[in-house]
């Protein structure tokens, strides 16, 4: 089955005004729209996605309100409301798939999508579907859980990383929306069913058994523990369906926290630098009051300069007056002793000596000599007064420990601010509300273990039932009779048959997983440009590993290798997959070089019949697309802007 | 006699000057703050200045436990009478200087270790 757009129809879609049309080559190959930004591009790939499943994303996965795609000079002048209509061949089979957004009776100035219904009809060779049939088609033509194979934007060709780590919710929907456009949900459907009739026939055969004297004792225990694994399969396909939903509510609140990945870093940061001013401020104290000790006794330390030369000449002072005492206590003894030796060289001195003496020398009288006794202790006492401040402290050690807060206060001054920034920068987050995602994904987080828990514990008490189960059927094969025994053919039948199923999904998985590998490898040969890498090699959840030629793997890529080996597992796909059809790319260039483009370009045409890019001219040069696509080069378009808020499309090759 | 003064005050219009050097968390105390403020006016040759009408901070028993200071300010300056009244007015003197520092844009580290 092969998927095959022909024609886009748009009415008043994104800046799409009034009725417009992209019509499309129905020969194999590659149809080119360029647009500068904000002409339009994103609005054609959500154009498809409307047509076929109602929804519009914007940037990211998020949906976008149908209410602000309808064409805003349209809805400004009063016409709301927009229509896409599709035309396609799938299986040798004319489809027109109609879907449009109206207002509801009675609105004139809607404000939300409550203001709009949404109508849509398919057409199959000119007949008009009913509903039931027209969303079986749409279910088999392009099931909307597969469609990222198909529509993409370029940007998120990085969100195929999480297929490499089998721990992401990210990886797991993607490995699995992987299984089923490979086909492996058909063969696990059988596989089920299968597993429900072997249940079936085995309540049969316990009831027949039951019906016998001979056997009534183990159909009774087969009955019970029949009940009991129906219980079980019950509880686990319960416990299962809450993973599910907390998988996918742990994956939203993932999401959101991604989106809130800066905000959140920044309360983190926040969160460190409080810490931090808090370390600080009790440094702070403590030097603070290291310094203020110090500081009670500065004062000394700043006379310590005139107190050394006061006390220098209070010394001086002192030595004289102690002299000078000396010498009048001589003179004094000299006069007392007159006719004695001189004390100093012990001879005698004469009598015209001593008169000479007397006459010359003046000696101290008493109240003199006390006065100089009273100014001589006064010296003393203020030289002691002063010899306590001489020595009091240091002016480096003061410089030392200022210098050590000054370094403190600094270093508080720039956290501080640093902290100030961050608080501009949080003045309109909704701290609560982060901190609920948080603490919603954390909580999602340990259900998810409960869950995990009660599932492994289920499966045990699963497992020991059928193991009994088991024994008694050995038991019970013993004791022929007829009933039992048809029913115990049947039973060993779907037994068999189950067992089979669950070896071939096995089987069919890893023979998909091969060819994936080998064909993504053949793609990824034409398209890298590093001659050392020999291929990719694939991990079980569809993961693609960049394989060197000496057999090494390349444990990390670049965002625009990410690209290039998304795109080769793309290609794979659509080789694989019984289900194809046309690739729309949007921005796929953005992140690579040159020669990358030129590799995926000429490639293109090999990894499906109908690819539709919707680039910008500097992503992919007109004159570049022509010279690598050649006669596979069936369209190009351009995005024509009349105004901001209005887009024409025009063909430039026809 | 002595009429040396009993208690030791703060000029009116130094009294805000003191304040805010005390805040600046380098002085366990005014006091503190206050001696420093005399000695800075001894280290850049103040002397014996008057000022009008101080407020009673501190008696001398608190300001000069052991009578040290006073026998330091006889010993610098034997000339000074009344110790208690010159160290009242280098305190002061001090703490209108630093005030001026600190009124110039001046920062209260350069004031301090430029004068030791």
């Amino acid at each position: 089955m092969m998927l095959q757009i022909k024609a886009l129809h748009l009415e008043n879609f994104g800046p799409f005004k009034g009725k417009q049309v992209i019509k499309f080559s129905l020969e194999d190959g590659v149809t080119i729209i360029y647009g500068e930004n904000m002409r339009g591009k994103t609005s054609l790939l959500n154009a498809i996605r409307f047509v076929f499943f109602g929804k519009v994303i914007g940037r990211g996965t998020k949906s976008m309100p149908l209410h602000k795609v309808g064409n805003w000079e349209e809805a400004s002048a009063g016409r709301h409301g927009f229509m896409v209509r599709l035309d396609f061949d799938d299986g040798g089979h004319n489809y027109e798939l109609t879907r449009r957004c109206v207002l509801k009776n009675g609105v004139s100035s809607p404000s939300s999508d409550d203001d709009y219904g949404i109508e849509h009809y398919l057409k199959k060779d000119g007949d008009v579907l009913g509903p039931q049939q027209a969303q079986a088609e749409l279910k088999r033509i392009l099931p909307e859980q597969i469609s990222r194979f198909f529509l993409f934007d370029g940007e998120l060709l990085q969100e195929y990383e999480d297929l490499l780590s089998n721990e992401t919710d990210m990886g797991r929907r993607i490995s699995e929306a992987i299984e089923r456009i490979l086909g492996v949900p058909i063969l696990t459907s059988a596989r089920a069913t299968l597993h429900h009739l072997k249940e079936k026939s085995e309540h049969r055969e316990a009831t027949a058994a039951q019906g016998d004297q001979k056997t009534r004792e183990f159909g009774n225990q087969l009955a019970d523990l029949h009940a009991q694994r129906t219980e079980l399969g019950k509880e686990i396909e319960r416990l299962e369906g809450d993973l599910d939903k907390a998988r996918s509510q742990k994956a939203s609140l993932e999401e959101a926290m991604k989106k809130k990945e800066r905000v959140a870093a920044l309360l983190e940061k926040r969160d460190t630098i409080d810490k931090l001013l808090k370390q600080i401020e009790l440094k702070r104290i403590a030097k603070e009051a290291e310094v203020q000790r110090a500081m009670s006794n500065a004062w000394c330390t700043l006379l310590s300069e005139p107190v050394r030369a006061v006390g220098k000449s209070l010394r001086e002072r002192e030595s004289e007056l102690q002299t000078e005492l000396m010498r009048a206590d001589v003179l004094k003894s000299l006069q007392v002793n007159a006719g004695a030796p001189c004390p100093a060289c012990m001879q005698e001195v004469s009598l015209e000596a001593q008169e000479r003496l007397q006459a010359s020398l003046h000696c101290l009288s008493g109240t003199e000599r006390a006065k100089k006794d009273v100014e001589l202790s006064n010296l003393r006492r203020k030289i002691a007064a002063l010899q306590q401040y001489e020595d009091s402290g240091h002016e480096g050690v003061l410089k030392i420990l200022w210098d050590g807060l000054e370094e403190i206060l600094i270093d508080y001054s720039a956290k501080r601010s640093e902290r100030d920034e961050i608080d501009k920068q949080l003045e309109n987050v909704d701290e609560e509300a982060l901190r609920k995602t948080k603490f919603d994904f954390e909580s999602v987080i340990r259900q998810i273990d409960v869950i995990e828990k009660g599932i492994a514990k289920t499966r045990a008490a699963l497992d020991e039932n059928n193991a009994d189960t088991e024994a008694i059927q050995k038991r019970l094969n013993k004791l022929s009779t007829g009933t039992v025994d048809s029913e115990r053919k049947r039973r060993q039948l779907f037994s068999e048959l189950h067992s089979l199923f669950k070896e071939a999904v096995g089987a069919y998985r890893e023979q998909l997983r091969k060819r994936v590998e080998a064909d993504a490898s053949t793609h990824f040969k034409a398209l890298t440009t590093e001659p050392e890498y020999a291929g990719l090699q694939i991990n079980g959840s569809y993961g693609l590993t960049i394989l060197h030629r000496d057999g090494s793997l390349i444990p990390v890529r670049s965002a625009g290798a990410e690209h290039v080996v998304a795109l080769c597992l793309m290609g794979a796909l659509q080789n694989n997959a019984p289900l194809r059809g046309p690739i729309v790319i949007d921005s796929p260039f953005g992140r690579l070089d040159r020669n990358h483009t030129r590799n995926i370009v000429r490639a293109l045409p090999t990894m499906t019949k109908q690819v539709v890019l919707l680039v910008y001219d500097d992503e992919l040069p007109p004159d570049l697309a022509r010279s690598e696509l050649k006669g596979k080069l069936r369209g190009e378009w351009m995005l024509e802007r009349v105004s901001a808020r209005h887009t024409n499309l025009a063909s430039l090759k026809a | 006699m002595n009429f040396d003064k009993k208690t030791i005050g703060i000029a009116a219009s130094n009294a805000s000057i003191l304040a805010n050097i005390a805040s600046t968390g380098r002085f366990a105390s005014e006091l503190d703050a206050a001696k420093f403020a005399m000695a800075y006016a001894i280290k850049g040759g103040a002397t014996f200045g008057s000022f009008d009408s101080v407020d009673t901070k501190w008696n001398v028993g608190s300001f000069d436990p052991d009578g040290s200071m006073r026998a330091l300010l006889e010993a610098l300056f034997p000339d000074a009478a009344e110790p208690y009244r010159l160290a009242e007015s280098l305190m002061n003197e001090g703490i209108r200087r630093i005030g001026e520092t600190l009124g110039h844009n001046g920062d209260f580290y350069e004031a301090i270790f430029s004068s030791t």
